[in-house]
């Protein structure tokens, strides 16, 4: 560790080895957001071990369809293959590594190398090649099928996959975030379906910034995004915005709510759908906590560690003639660079809502949270801008540490929420940046751990967070 | 919310040039392009007709048989007259960040090809597109490529973009967004 500030650019390990302390004070080092070797590390260490977001089930309806996706930089094959089975295959060819998959989406029974013409069933499995008695006699093919991501599991049609053969179970990973899927995305008998293809754009920011500002930075609503509130995007108050729920949900799991205070108050309820949407919704599905909490839902914002966020919220993309629309965005942020990020924006309605309706809020998410989004378009700015800061020679010989500190001990205005009707621990009202710490802990933990990161709970994770004065809330 | 399939757009005839058309088509999409770059937002969406369609699909890359890529449901912008209104009072407010310093741009706007449509008020036209965009003190920029599908429309003396769809050259969009117009 450096005691004293000596005159060098610290290396990565150096850097890691030092956040932990400085993390307790609610203080980021600016290098983990431009660094060549820390962006190394972190395909190794983050995205190699972590679940993974794929693609929603909706996107490969029938056998055959199959869209090309990324793990960290790793491409992958998102399939179902003939028996209806989701699979996540390497898209890499067995005898020389040539991609097998050259289009972004389709239906193929096969894959088939343009270079030999190795060809694999969509199940993985090799089948042939041109002249192979002649070439390999009685080589076994099963020993050559196309390698797999090492698990695969679905949770309402979102699919997520691990390369790390120590990683739990999805339901494990996720903690306390598991209960949140349900009231958010459980509610409908048929559930939830992309609409379209995920827009793809880049920025010369680090993939850490979108995760960071989804898991809970409500606070830059106040002044980044005052456009929206001025010509009327957004409907609620900026400060009143700010009376919502940090909810932290363990293993680096983070989101924010804002709620009615009961069923009864006016405004928006079940995220601002439609009626005719929420006719849909039904207590059967989840149990009578989730389904209270959805009903009182008016936003929902997060991250699920470590690069998949969502927004569930009611906006509209012409606010002078179309009220608020209930919205889903997913959205991830795929590393490319120490200071290049790809974004993926899916836009996610109900299979079961009306055309109309659908088109509407598709319109009202891709409006204001895309590449062309009006409320999106500005975050690029001060993203953008981070990485620049943090990859210049003096951040880093002056050990430049960012301000994390927002809901901190003496000085915190946010606190444990008594009253939150969910699993974790929750914090009111947003002035909290607990969320964030929570994240960058459980980043610095995959960061620095040899072994597979053991799990954090809620608790643990806001204590860690610098709360000392934390218990946990059940549900 | 199927759009008609861009690639429908009327085709190109080498056998006809109907001069007045082109020449009305080429001076409205250059003064188009002039406001535009010179950030006289508001002037330019007095170009816009009410019944404005403008979309631009995502594209996705796609074996030969199964056509360009265009998406039919998936878009990067999808507006009508409001939503596009809602842009231009965004851009007007102070907050407006993400072109607060503005992003110097260049509409490079070529290989015009128009034709008469309907009673003769309205012009279809396609052409082809280059952006240059560069920010703050930096060399580098962005470069945006692809070709405009539009539809104008005279009324009350004054033309007027009735459509527009613009086909992108790219998959993934190599602009960090789309806070200027297409």
């Amino acid at each position: 560790m450096r005691t004293e500030r000596e005159n060098r650019i610290p290396s990565a390990e150096e850097v890691l080895l030092e956040m932990g302390a400085s993390l307790d004070e609610g203080l980021v080092p600016a290098q983990i957001f431009n660094d060549p070797e820390l962006h190394k590390l972190e395909l190794e260490r983050v995205f190699s071990r972590a679940w993974c977001f794929i693609g929603h089930e909706s996107e490969i309806p029938s056998p055959g369809d199959y869209c090309l996706r990324y793990i960290g930089q790793d491409p992958f094959i998102f399939v179902r293959d003939e028996s209806g089975r989701v699979r996540v295959l390497f898209d890499g060819c067995r005898h020389r590594g040539a991609m097998v998959c050259r289009a972004e989406k389709g239906n193929a029974s096969h894959f088939r190398c343009s270079y030999h013409g190795w060809t694999y069933k969509n199940t993985g499995e090799l089948i042939g090649a041109p002249a192979w008695r002649d070439a390999y006699g009685q080589l076994d093919k099963k020993e050559f099928s196309l390698l797999s991501a090492t698990a695969t599991e679905s949770i309402h049609g979102f699919v997520f996959a691990t390369l790390d053969e120590d990683a739990p179970p999805l339901d494990e990973y996720l903690g306390d975030f598991r209960w949140y899927m349900d009231v958010m995305w459980g509610l409908a008998d048929n559930g939830l379906e992309v609409v379209g293809e995920p827009q793809r754009w880049v920025m010369d920011a680090n993939w850490k910034q979108g995760a960071d500002n989804f898991a809970g930075d409500d606070y830059h609503t106040l002044f980044l995004h005052k456009s929206m509130f001025e010509i009327g995007v957004y409907q609620i108050p900026p400060r009143a915005n700010m009376f919502g729920y940090h909810v932290h949900a363990g293993n680096g799991h983070q989101m924010s709510f804002s709620i009615a205070p009961d069923r009864d108050d006016p405004g928006p309820k079940f995220w601002g759908y439609d009626p005719e949407v929420v006719k849909l919704f039904r207590e059967e599905n989840v149990t009578p906590e989730q389904f209270e909490l959805a009903f009182r839902s008016r936003v929902s914002v997060g991250t699920i560690f470590p690069n998949l966020s969502f927004l569930q919220v009611p906006l509209t993309h012409d606010p002078k003639n179309t009220p608020p629309q209930g919205c889903l965005t997913v959205r991830q942020w795929q590393p490319r660079g120490p200071n290049r990020v790809e974004v993926w924006s899916w836009y996610v309605v109900w299979k079961d809502m009306p055309e109309r309706l659908k088109e509407l809020s598709y319109r009202a998410a891709m409006g204001t949270f895309s590449v062309s989004g009006i409320f999106e378009q500005d975050d690029a700015e001060p993203w953008q801008s981070i990485a620049r800061t943090s990859g210049t020679v003096f951040a880093r010989k002056r050990n430049l540490q960012y301000n994390f500190q927002m809901g901190m001990g003496e000085h915190a205005t946010s606190k444990p929420a008594a009253d939150w009707p969910g699993p974790g621990v929750a914090f009111w009202p947003r002035y909290e940046e607990g969320v964030q710490r929570s994240l960058y802990r459980r980043w610095h933990q995959f960061m620095t751990s040899a072994s597979y990161p053991s799990s954090i709970s809620a608790q643990e994770s806001a204590a860690a967070s610098g709360r000392r004065d934390v218990s946990g809330n059940g549900a | 919310m199927q759009a008609e399939t861009p690639t429908s757009a009327f085709v190109t005839s080498a056998a006809e040039a109907d001069i007045e058309t082109y020449f009305t088509a080429l001076q409205w999409l250059h003064h188009e392009a002039e406001l535009l770059d010179d950030n006289r937002i508001t002037e330019w969406f007095e170009l816009i007709d009410q019944d404005i369609d403008y979309r631009v699909p995502i594209r996705v890359t796609r074996e030969r048989a199964a056509g360009p890529g265009f998406s039919t449901d998936g878009w990067h912008m999808f507006e009508d007259y409001g939503s596009l209104a809602a842009r231009v009072a965004r851009l007007e407010t102070e907050y407006a960040w993400a072109e607060d310093p503005p992003s110097r741009t260049r509409r490079l706007v070529t290989n015009v090809r128009a034709a008469r449509h309907g009673d003769g008020s309205l012009i279809e036209v396609k052409s082809n597109l280059l952006i240059y965009r560069g920010r703050y003190d930096a060399p580098e920029f962005n470069l945006i490529a692809g070709e405009r599908h539009d539809t104008l429309r005279r009324s009350d003396d004054r033309i007027r973009l009735l459509k527009r769809m613009v086909l992108l050259d790219q998959a993934t969009v190599a602009t960090h967004n789309l806070a200027i117009f297409l």
